[in-house]
């Protein structure tokens, strides 16, 4: 390549980054045309679903969901993935609501909050340290640890429930509670949306953390710390989902032994039909929230049309499947043209034509 | 020597080891681990477990994976059981379920592989979506009653024995399985293509036929799985069996099936559910309740894949320690850069010891 074919090719590089940014943001508002076509539908035709309280409890119940499926999908974005998620939550829901009653004043809710994140945190070095430690493969380790940490949520309990009578005040007002009208919860889940959106997208962390989902081999020969990256994108996901396990002590009012069982298939969902790539190195944290939020109006129009609660799984299976199968056929789609102008403009000679004569052998 | 050698290191030698320490640490604490009734016992409650490891083992010898076993089992179970309930002969019935069972499996395998998904995400959504069709054809409800027949392949005996009749089915199956994996080209080409998928194709490897092979095969056995639910705990609902997932992929995982595919035996799997069995009863009887024994499945898991990589990180530790010119050297020679790459490698080749 002579030097002026490389000035070229950098040069050439701005439009095709373009490219690459209208792809992700056009995946993105398909995705909210979609949940807005879904939401004036049902708006128009469903009474009980404009009402306020609905619309809350839609809100909230996506909040909760939302926040874990954003750790999740950073787990999910370096090309690793995290089944331990709901056991965590649980640990954290009860652990968090009968300590926090003991720390009374303006300083409750503070400790609270950095109980779950440092709780969830610790739950999450668990699975980094088997990774790492023992170099397992992370669907194993996380298997591993979903088992223990749900034995350990049921030793924890200890055949007990705790009820809402029995969190801290703060706590337990905290899904009523509503600042310039807007919930609590939605507001709690906009801050860790910005704030893991800015990581992903501004530090260091969020850089490493695409290329090692991109390429993990090449990732670390590009000087990316491997071992202590695991260790943050885990505790960061365990925060989140202890997180989690503090607004679902809220949400529910009673968490038992089974509090957050089947919550990981729920937010692996999620983040899989927003648009992450279980593949890595694809996908943000908006499409996290997005995928919560599109799976949260399904199963609440299901509910109030009483269709059947029996067809909520059998919908949201058919949409992780069809969100898959669409990202898959769109990215290849888009990708395509790519590399077929990329190809033409090294060879200036050779006839367009000529390429869909011999099949188009040069579209990959 | 080299290959008593080799016999001896086996994975699956060191799941035998395990298996003893269990029974005989077990034994002396209870005695009533070895009694036959424990054993029939504990035997009835794994075997849908392993019906169901012996189908998801080759999905992951390829480098899959297949977390809809669960939902295809409720759903061929639950369309058995409303068929027979409503008066269909028996053999039709089973006959249906298992043909759905084998459609549920063709649909992941051509999803997965015709589309180029990823089958986590694939079977994930169908795991949900088979799941929720026997709910909607049972609703909530529950059948209980079932022929005389696909009862007693659930819960009788061999006659004049103590051996659950289902227990010896699910191992001619493993016999089988382990035939096709083993000593078919098919089988061969499992491990080619959990290997290498690429060097697969490039050597001749109908690489998508195999792959679909597989998910057909786990989607037939989690049917099966289901018929045996229905005679061994005589009911069928909607959702059934869905705790069998996690135990049964660990059985695979743990028989020494790299996750990655390209590894692991059917004799191991089957080592593994035994293992895993007896440990379970053996922690039962010495009065640990159920999430006890889940956490020492965990804890089993860990130990079992986590240990091997572990040792021999120790041991090239050791030796560098004691061989300081050869660290030397390798340092010249830029060897030591490849040490933490080929501990990546390390865990794969565990499984092929």
């Amino acid at each position: 390549m002579s030097t002026s074919e490389l000035i070229s090719d950098v040069a050439s590089r701005p439009a095709r980054r373009g490219r690459v940014s209208t792809l992700v943001r056009r995946s993105d508002t398909a995705l909210i045309a979609l949940i807005v076509l879904i939401t004036l539908v049902a708006t128009a035709t469903l009474s009980d679903f404009r009402t306020l309280s609905n619309i809350n409890n839609l809100l909230n119940t996506t909040a909760l969901i939302a926040i874990v499926a954003i750790g999740e999908a950073v787990v999910i974005l370096a090309r690793q993935i995290d089944l331990s998620v709901g056991a965590i939550l649980g640990i954290c829901a009860y652990l968090v609501g009968s300590w926090s009653g003991h720390v009374s004043g303006p300083f409750g809710p503070v400790v609270g909050v950095l109980l779950a994140l440092g709780l969830g945190a610790a739950f999450g070095l668990g699975n980094a340290l088997l990774i790492n430690v023992f170099k397992m493969p992370a669907i194993i380790a996380t298997l591993a640890t979903l088992s223990i940490y749900t034995g350990l949520q049921i030793i924890v309990n200890n055949g007990s429930q705790l009820y809402l009578t029995q969190v801290p005040k703060w706590l337990a007002g905290l899904r009523g509670n509503a600042w310039f009208g807007i919930g609590t919860f939605i507001w709690i889940a906009a801050i860790v949306l910005v704030v893991v959106t800015f990581i992903l997208r501004r530090t260091r962390f969020g850089r490493d953390i695409y290329a090692l989902g991109s390429n993990p081999d090449a990732a670390v020969y590009l000087g990316v710390k491997i071992r202590v990256r695991t260790y943050q994108i885990f505790a960061l996901c365990g925060a989140l989902a202890g997180l989690g396990g503090l607004l679902y002590t809220s949400q529910f009012g009673n968490v038992d032994a089974t509090a957050g069982n089947g919550m990981n298939l729920t937010v692996i969902a999620a983040a899989v039909v927003g648009g992450v790539s279980l593949f890595g190195g694809a996908g943000t944290a908006l499409s996290a929230v997005l995928g919560a939020l599109l799976l949260g109006e399904i199963q609440n129009i299901l509910e109030l049309t009483r269709i059947s609660i029996f067809a909520e799984q059998t919908l949201q299976g058919a949409a992780i499947v069809i969100a898959v199968a669409v990202y898959a056929v769109v990215s290849r789609r888009l990708r395509r043209p790519v590399r077929r102008e990329a190809f033409l403009s090294e060879h200036p000679t050779i006839d367009p034509a000529a390429i869909d004569a011999i099949g188009g052998t040069t579209n990959g | 020597m080299a290959r008593v050698r080799q016999l001896v290191l086996s994975w699956e030698a060191g799941l035998v080891v395990l298996t003893v320490l269990i029974v005989i640490i077990g034994q002396s604490a209870d005695h009533d681990l070895i009694s036959s009734f424990n054993l029939q016992t504990t035997a009835l409650n794994n075997v849908i477990l392993l019906c169901l490891a012996l189908g998801v083992a080759p999905v992951i010898m390829t480098g899959d994976i297949d977390l809809s076993v669960v939902g295809t089992l409720a759903l061929s179970g639950v369309v058995m059981g409303d068929l027979m309930s409503h008066g269909m002969a028996t053999g039709l019935a089973i006959a249906i379920g298992l043909g759905i069972a084998l459609v549920c499996g063709l649909i992941n395998g051509l999803l997965v592989v015709l589309f180029d998904l990823p089958a986590l995400a694939v079977t994930l959504g169908t795991m949900g979506a088979y799941t929720g069709i026997s709910f909607l054809i049972l609703g909530g409800l529950a059948i209980t009653t079932f022929p005389n027949s696909v009862v007693s392949l659930g819960s009788s005996n061999l006659t004049g024995t103590q051996i659950p009749f289902c227990v010896v089915v699910v191992l001619v199956i493993a016999v089988i399985m382990a035939y096709l994996v083993h000593f078919t080209t098919w089988g061969k080409s499992l491990f080619a293509v959990g290997g290498s998928r690429k060097a697969a194709l490039f050597s001749g490897i109908a690489v998508n036929r195999v792959r679909i092979i597989t998910f057909v095969i786990s989607g037939f056995l989690a049917g099966f799985a289901g018929l045996l639910f229905l005679g061994n705990y005589e009911t069928a609902q909607a959702g059934m069996g869905a705790s069998e997932l996690l135990p049964a992929i660990t059985a695979v995982i743990l028989g020494g099936v790299s996750a990655y595919g390209g590894t692991g035996t059917i004799p191991g799997v089957v080592i593994a559910a035994v293992l895993l069995a007896l440990l379970q009863s053996a922690l039962g009887l010495h009065g640990f309740s159920g999430q006890g024994q889940t956490m020492a499945v965990g804890f089993l898991l860990i130990i079992a894949i986590g240990a091997p990589p572990l040792a021999r990180s120790a041991r090239d530790w050791w030796r560098r320690r004691h061989a300081g010119v050869v660290e030397i050297a390798s340092a010249v020679t830029g060897e030591s850069k490849g040490g933490s790459a080929g501990s990546g490698e390390a865990v794969r080749s565990t499984a092929v010891n």
